[in-house]
């Protein structure tokens, strides 16, 4: 031993169980970092190598930063950094609080046999830095490894505009900001815990007196509840700081979870994914039914041609609503049978809609109007000399820029029922759907007659966006869901740990295995209960929140609901994490030998 | 009858070489009532003969019968109701739990057993314990000799046949130690209770039924000394 800071790798040897979750949550946390900063460097690097193409100059890092794409991508992971390093911070903390609370004793006798406080709280926060020397390498190369399973995932799964996204790229940014992140969470989460080690008064070496689970100040109430669920409870909710670390991990997570849940209900405003959305559109000029059902017929033969359904409309047609205060016109417009299986696939169609009857000629349609011209589900409206029943409703309305339809009302009415009413059999619009290459689409521009137009589309689909976004999405909130309860199971055996003489004690006088899993999973309940409800809380406010800003003031259509599936989602991983959690460290005091605990002071 | 009979006890840690004995053979039997002293020099496995008797801790040989039944043949989860309700546990270290009461701490064993205490019982011990201006303190507010009446008072609650404690005195001085024994002989005495202390202390031991010496595993029978 050359100095008395070479005690530090020899403790953590000693201690290697108790670090090992601690360690865990530095190799998380650097390994989220990595491999999002790197992701975002790809997605740059691939910017710059498609401006390049496009521009055939050089582009700098600096240019691209200066695009909005580049300032997007590195805000998004700005904010991500951010709330990784709050999450870090919570746990890490979390974990050292603990081992330190545990070893009063011996900081004591360090400061009975010499050690001065600086010394002391130098020690914790080298000891806390020696964890970096071996999470932060694990988690770089984790990340920058997961970076490149991204990649070609994108490259290769996801193609669309992806295609050009470098493999194997060692991203600087990327490994800089991992270490940094490892670096700073551990210093920052090392700061309290140092104090309260430095603050250890020699006399609690010697006294036994050691202030750690064993003080209590107020006493259990036991009346209501089985002792051993006071008693986990109690635990809980007595140690203030664990109380609040805990909590607010598990709310952090939750919060996260609803939040990041709205960016996917805003990707769906902003990238509507439509099974109705064509590759090619076929239309007349003159912007009247034209196009003759005989050329979409044809159409239909052409190579890598999937789907071909069309539409017909008429506006303003004289109709009477049956209620006083409706316009007297009608937009009425046809829809194919794929067409209107689409509206169904989307989720347009307003609850209780029913699609059965509006195919074929049944005299049923669907309607499309504002909330202040209220049609519902089986109103009728005369037509032409024909009757129509309403059989549904649309959320919005499909025809126009902003949702809304602004006093008009249209009517989806099937091809059957359009023709008997109209005695139109021409389409207005004629949409084509599937892997059409540029010679099938000059195949398709020789059928069209005179006067119709084609319309290119199969560069404008965002499905590739849309799924990587989603997908970006996804594997974050499943991490940060790993993380949680990683977290929790650390805590909770880290309190197991620091009272297992009082648990052995409680084993001696009675208490059996069950009677001691209850205990334990009470006490995991108390904190994933606490931070469920703020969470919860928290999480909706911030949502509804973000809902406004994001979609409701772009999307007027857009209707905030409660959203009850993700709360339940949250409910049942709490309970699932709380389980996962209890497990082990029950099992561990379980099968402690009682004699291990009784006569140590 | 004898309440306790421990036959053929041997109990070895590690093995071959590096093999320790801790028990080799012991065998005795202790009527009902009676006040047992066990003495002996550290690590002579006076603690360990104790936990084996208590179930705490299994043998690697030898039976123990309590009231003839046969402790180390019961499953884990009967043998901790067995425990609970026959035998009680005072240590050197008190082990109360902090956040509980003096009178929650009391009555503890008797909750895990979801059963409700016997009110004037509960009085009679904190009285006889000098205990019923503390009831509702907690541990942290009690001096070491209340803590360790506390225990005595827990291991007493659920009137089990047999009292175990391991040098219950070890911890205090020796005010409080001839205080907490003789509250304990009082008690045993009063409820009929068969009672097994480790002790170091001469003194205390000359004043038990009986006293047994354990030496490296072996157990001899001092007799009685007050006979």
């Amino acid at each position: 031993m050359k100095s008395y800071l070479s005690l530090i790798p020899i403790s953590a040897k000693v201690r290697r169980r108790q670090n090992r979750m601690t360690l865990l949550c530095i190799i998380f946390a650097v390994f989220l970092v990595t491999a999002i900063f790197s992701m975002a460097d790809m997605m740059i690097r691939m910017e710059q190598s498609r401006l390049a193409e496009k521009h055939s100059q050089k582009f700098t890092f600096q240019a691209i930063l200066d695009t909005s794409m580049g300032q997007t991508l590195f805000l998004i992971a700005g904010v991500l950094f951010l709330l990784i390093l709050i999450a870090g911070v919570l746990m890490i903390s979390g974990s050292i609080n603990s081992t330190v609370a545990q070893r009063t004793r011996f900081f004591g006798m360090m400061r009975c046999i010499g050690m001065s406080r600086q010394q002391l709280a130098r020690s914790v926060r080298l000891e806390a830095l020696n964890w970096c020397k071996t999470a932060i390498p694990i988690g770089v190369i984790l990340g920058t490894v997961s970076s490149w399973v991204l990649c070609a995932i994108l490259r290769f799964v996801v193609r669309e505009e992806f295609t050009t996204i470098p493999l194997c790229g060692v991203s600087l940014v990327g490994i800089a900001s991992g270490v940094v992140m490892g670096t700073v969470t551990v210093l920052i989460a090392a700061r309290a815990p140092a104090e309260q080690a430095a603050k250890v008064s020699p006399v609690a070496a010697v006294s036994g007196n050691t202030g750690s689970p064993g003080q209590a100040r107020r006493a259990v109430r036991t009346s209501a509840l089985p002792i051993e669920i006071s008693l986990g409870v109690h635990h809980a909710v007595s140690a203030k700081k664990e109380l609040v670390l805990m909590t607010g991990s598990f709310a952090l997570s939750i919060i996260l979870f609803l939040t990041f849940s709205v960016l996917l209900d805003w990707v769906g405003y902003l990238l509507p994914q439509s099974a109705s959305d064509a590759d090619l559109t076929i239309y007349g000029e003159s912007g009247v039914n034209c196009v003759s059902p005989k050329i979409a017929e044809a159409i239909r033969g052409t190579d890598g041609v999937e789907n071909v359904f069309g539409r017909r409309s008429v506006f303003e047609v004289p109709a009477e609503l049956g209620q006083e205060g409706l316009p007297q016109t009608v937009d009425l417009i046809s829809f194919d049978d794929l067409d209107l299986e689409a509206l169904k696939k989307d989720d347009i169609l307003k609850k209780g809609s029913d699609l059965t009857n509006v195919y074929g000629d049944n005299g049923y349609v669907l309607a499309v109007c504002d909330p202040d011209a209220p049609l519902h589900k089986g109103d009728t409206i005369q037509i032409g000399g024909g009757t129509l029943t309403v059989a549904g409703l649309l959320k919005y309305d499909l025809f126009s820029g902003d949702g809304l339809s602004h006093g008009r009302v249209s009517v989806i009415a099937s091809s059957e029922t359009f023709i008997r009413l109209t005695g139109i059999v021409d389409y207005s619009l004629v949409m084509i759907q599937g892997k059409v290459t540029d010679e099938a689409v000059a195949a398709i521009n020789a059928l069209l007659d005179e006067g119709l137009r084609l319309r290119d589309q199969r560069e404008q689909r965002t499905f590739g966006t849309y799924v990587a976004f989603v997908m970006c999405v996804y594997s974050f909130l499943v991490i940060i869901a790993m993380v949680t309860v990683l977290n929790i199971m650390n805590s909770i055996s880290m309190s197991v740990s620091a009272r297992s003489k009082q648990y052995g004690a409680m084993r001696a006088v009675g208490m059996d295995g069950r009677q001691m899993t209850w205990m334990i999973f009470a006490e995991a309940f108390t904190y994933a209960l606490a931070g469920c409800v703020i969470g919860c809380a928290a999480g909706l406010i911030i949502g509804k929140i973000l809902f406004n800003i994001l979609i409701q003031d772009h999307f007027a259509y857009a209707v905030w609901t409660l959203p009850v599936s993700r709360l339940l989602i949250v409910v049942l991983f709490v309970i699932l994490a709380t389980i996962a959690a209890v497990h082990v460290p029950a099992k561990r005091i379980r099968n402690m030998a009682v004699t291990d605990t009784i006569n140590e002071l | 009858m004898n309440l306790l009979r421990v036959a053929h006890i041997c109990k070895t840690y590690g093995d071959s070489e590096a093999a320790v004995h801790a028990l080799k053979d012991v065998s005795f039997s202790v009527p009902k009532g009676e006040f047992v002293a066990i003495v002996g020099e550290s690590g002579s496995g006076k603690s360990t003969l104790l936990n084996m008797i208590g179930a705490l801790d299994t043998p690697t040989s030898g039976r123990v019968y309590i009231n003839e039944k046969d402790t180390f043949a019961m499953k884990e989860k009967e043998l901790t109701v067995f425990r609970r309700r026959n035998i009680g546990f005072i240590f050197q270290a008190f082990n109360l739990i902090p956040e509980l009461s003096v009178e929650q701490n009391m009555i503890f064993p008797l909750l895990l057993d979801r059963q409700r205490p016997n009110k004037r019982y509960l009085d009679d011990l904190l009285t006889v314990l000098g205990l019923e201006e503390r009831r509702d303190h907690l541990p942290s507010q009690l001096s070491g000799g209340q803590q360790q009446r506390v225990a005595i008072g827990r291991a007493l609650i659920t009137r089990p046949s047999l009292v175990l404690a391991d040098e219950p005195t070890g911890n205090l001085d020796s005010k409080n130690s001839s205080e907490v024994l003789a509250l304990l002989k009082k008690t045993a005495r009063q409820y009929e209770q068969t009672v097994i202390m480790i002790t170091h202390n001469p003194a205390i031991a000359h004043t038990a039924d009986r006293v047994f010496q354990v030496s490296d595993g072996v157990l001899t029978d001092l007799g009685g000394c007050r006979a």
